[in-house]
């Protein structure tokens, strides 16, 4: 997304460097000889077309929803490419450190599936918060849930994080008990 | 007497509270300058992309509100290039070509400027240790990448590291990228990291501080079961 977002802005900013240039170049073509009118841009046609077309036409509202559109993808695309990295705690001031949210979700899913009474897990993680969803061994008890949750918490509580992410821990039926 | 030595102790106290309040924001600068080298800032590509998907969305939910006449149905049946907006712009020529020009200047020099920015490769300063005429001492960039990299890689539980410089040439900070091997713990890697690696490029250097940017992750290979 933060490559969607740089490509994005500089195509921006060609097209308003660009449509800059027109603008300023039409009005002073059309000021200095009002003769030869459109110097590279057919506006007078573009004039008598809008000057043809009413507000309330069906033309005139889908080409408004359709920008509005556009309008609105580049707002989400902008919002969308923020950092998702995890941060760690200062070591000594000066150092500043990042974990990726898929390094996050290793290190849990390393310990959890380390586990006896685990058979398989996803651990999904990002900065605010890691999820675990496991899938119990045969041999599982019924305690399988806070015996997770108290162990990733000692796991996360022991990793330098800047913030410790909330923890949810769920417990898949394993499908070969009953 | 007594006032003399009141004088004093304020002074010595103001003196002290001073140099704290340096100490604290060259602590807080060194930090900013290490957060700042953590990865290459597309603040204002993102916000400027923001703004102009922001300023489109809304010009055209007014053009779609005059369509379906909430602000007026008579306005909603005149033409989108209005005559009586023709005719106000003719009534005032001059004004509004020179506001159109001046518009348009504008326009492209922002638009310009925004392209070089955004165009712009992050640099790669090399170090200036001494400045001093005649003792002039840089460490290019590259060969002090090479040297934190090897460190680096010495390190129990580190599988790759790839070290650069970043910032400007008056402000320059390291980036270090690290992978971790299968198993490494963090808890262990992440102080060695900068007792060894770090403390050992500041003191080889003969640097104070030397703001630095870790980022660390986890090998590619086995991506599917690290979810």
């Amino acid at each position: 997304m933060r490559i969607l977002v740089r490509l994005l802005s500089t195509l921006l900013a060609l097209a308003a460097a660009a449509a800059g240039a027109l603008l300023a170049l039409e009005v002073a073509w059309q000021w200095w000889r009002p003769g030869s009118a459109p110097l590279l841009v057919p506006w007078p046609a573009w004039q008598a077309a809008l000057a043809g077309v009413r507000w309330d036409s069906t033309a005139t509202r889908l080409a408004a929803a359709l920008t509005a559109l556009g309008g609105l993808l580049l707002v989400l695309a902008a919002a969308a490419a923020r950092h998702r990295t995890v941060r760690l705690r200062e070591p000594a001031p000066g150092v500043s450190g990042t974990l990726t949210p898929r390094a996050l979700a290793r290190l849990v899913g390393t310990h959890v599936r380390a586990r006896e009474d685990v058979a398989a897990a996803t651990v999904t993680a990002s900065a605010t918060r890691v999820r675990v969803r496991v899938t119990g061994a045969r041999d599982a008890g019924a305690e399988l849930a806070p015996d997770v949750t108290e162990a990733v918490s000692t796991v996360l509580s022991g990793l330098p994080l800047a913030r410790t992410p909330r923890l949810s821990v769920a417990v898949e039926p394993s499908g070969e008990r009953r | 007497m007594s006032r003399a030595s009141v004088s004093k102790v304020s002074k010595v106290s103001g003196g002290s509270g001073g140099s704290d309040a340096a100490e604290v924001s060259e602590v807080s600068e060194v930090s900013k300058a290490s957060e700042k080298a953590l990865a290459r800032s597309y603040r204002s590509e993102r916000a400027l992309t923001f703004g102009a998907g922001a300023l489109v969305l809304g010009a055209s939910c007014v053009a779609l509100a005059v369509g379906f006449g909430w602000l007026g149905t008579v306005r909603a049946r005149r033409p989108v290039l209005d005559p009586i907006a023709v005719d106000w712009l003719a009534a005032h020529a001059v004004p509004a070509r020179v506001a159109a020009i001046v518009a348009g200047l504008l326009l492209c020099a922002g638009g310009l400027g925004w392209l070089a920015r955004s165009l712009r490769p992050e640099g790669r300063p090399d170090l200036r240790l001494d400045r001093a005429v005649g003792h002039e001492l840089t460490v290019a960039a590259g060969a002090l990448a090479d040297a934190v990299r090897a460190d680096a890689e010495a390190v129990d539980g580190v599988a790759r590291a790839r070290a650069r410089a970043v910032g400007s040439a008056e402000r320059p900070a390291l980036r270090l990228d690290v992978t971790l091997r299968d198993g490494a713990d963090l808890r262990r890697v992440w102080p060695d990291l900068d007792e060894r690696v770090l403390a050992r490029a500041r003191e080889s250097l003969g640097l104070e501080v030397l703001p630095a940017a870790v980022r660390l992750d986890t090998g590619t290979a086995n991506r599917r079961r690290g979810r």
